[in-house]
């Protein structure tokens, strides 16, 4: 039999005096402890940054790939000027390689998301045909401008995450993500530690300017150093990495 | 290999490794360590998924019931008697867990700048 003078809380009755301090102490404390411990887990986490989908758009220009697909805007809008250079993919996490490899070098005209963060242009195209299809115009893809070799220092991140369908879009906590997107052949960026000829972010490739290698899944969300080859490609730099160059660093 | 092919390679082997001892507990030892199993089928492949998982304990309690060093009063032993221990564990486990992630971070690079290796055309150092 239990000790009928030991104290015991039901929730319907008024507590027991011997239990008010008790509860009172520790109602008081969850509330500081979890509220602290949320104000301190929040305080370190990293802004996620201005990206952003900017609403549908649809552009003319000419498909060039480069690993992955680009389109250079032969016929612009009021937000994304004749000239630009956009990164394509598709919608999930799905690239656009398929979509587009057969039109390279063609017009087409290119409907779907665009997502913005800072240089960093990306249109995420719309199924089917609405999203890419052959288009009558002129245009030809930019003669490519070799900028020699750099050793950089950032971070790989899939351009359509960083770009602003996520956020974060970065970081380890979105590591898996990441190598999740670019595995569907969505394009990887490097995003410098500081900017390149302009721009805090570039295209990734690997060293033969095909697909990112398997080292820079190993590698993706982690600050590293790297080197490789940079080309400007319209208004868009594009890194062919060295993978046997990757450091991490502390 | 990489750290995710390692973790697969280990995680294959275990559930491998389960397999077979599901199918060696299931056809024979069941029968020899629980006498209320004996003439029981149907139930035994419910069992499967468990024993790919904790085929450490399967087989430790194999061998205990079999080896007849079992201590029938430990089942009356209230369970709850390690809650304390665990909680307390958990709660340290968790603090840890939260330190280590907070304080074993990389610095962004902000003060590594871009270096040119080399211009364009240019042979590589």
């Amino acid at each position: 039999m239990s000790d009928p003078k030991k104290p015991f809380f039901v929730g319907y009755l008024p507590a027991p005096p011997d239990l008010r301090l008790f509860l009172i102490v520790s109602i008081v404390s969850f509330v500081v402890i979890f509220g602290a411990t949320g104000l301190l887990i929040g305080s370190t986490q990293d802004d996620p940054g201005p990206g952003a989908g900017q609403g549908r758009q649809t552009v003319t220009g000419v498909v060039e790939m480069i690993g992955y697909p680009v389109i250079h805007v032969t016929q612009g809008t009021d937000r994304i000027p004749t000239g630009r250079t956009l990164i394509l993919s598709s919608g999930g996490k799905n690239g656009a390689v398929g979509r587009a490899a057969p039109l390279e070098g063609q017009v087409v005209q290119v409907s779907g998301l665009l997502l913005e963060r800072g240089e960093l242009d990306m249109v995420q195209l719309r199924g089917g045909n609405n999203g890419l299809q052959a288009a009558d115009g002129n245009g030809a893809v930019p003669r490519p401008k070799p900028l020699g070799r750099w050793k950089l220092a950032g971070e790989i991140c899939d351009g359509k995450c960083y770009a602003g369908i996520m956020r974060p879009g970065r970081g380890l906590a979105h590591r898996a993500c990441a190598n999740l997107c670019v595995a569907g052949e969505i394009p990887p960026v490097f995003v410098s530690s500081q900017p390149v000829e302009g721009s805090d972010f570039l295209m990734l490739t690997g060293p033969d300017g095909g697909v990112m290698p398997q080292e820079g899944y190993d590698a993706m969300a982690e600050y590293i150093s790297v080197e490789g080859e940079i080309t400007r490609h319209g208004d868009l730099l594009v890194f062919a990495m060295d993978p046997t160059t990757i450091e991490v660093l502390p | 290999m990489s750290g995710a092919e390692t973790i697969l390679l280990l995680v294959r082997w275990w559930l491998i490794i389960g397999a077979m001892i599901s199918v060696a507990f299931l056809f024979i030892g069941i029968d020899r360590i629980d006498e209320d199993a004996r003439g029981a089928y149907i139930f035994r492949p419910l069992l499967v998924p468990a024993i790919l998982l904790i085929w450490p304990l399967v087989l430790w309690r194999w061998y205990v019931l079999e080896a007849g060093r079992e201590i029938w009063s430990k089942h009356y032993r209230p369970p709850r008697a390690s809650h304390l221990v665990a909680a307390i564990l958990m709660a340290a486990g968790i603090g840890t867990a939260l330190f280590l992630g907070l304080s074993n971070r990389q610095t962004w690079p902000a003060d590594i700048a871009p270096e040119r290796l080399s211009a364009p055309g240019e042979a590589n150092e």
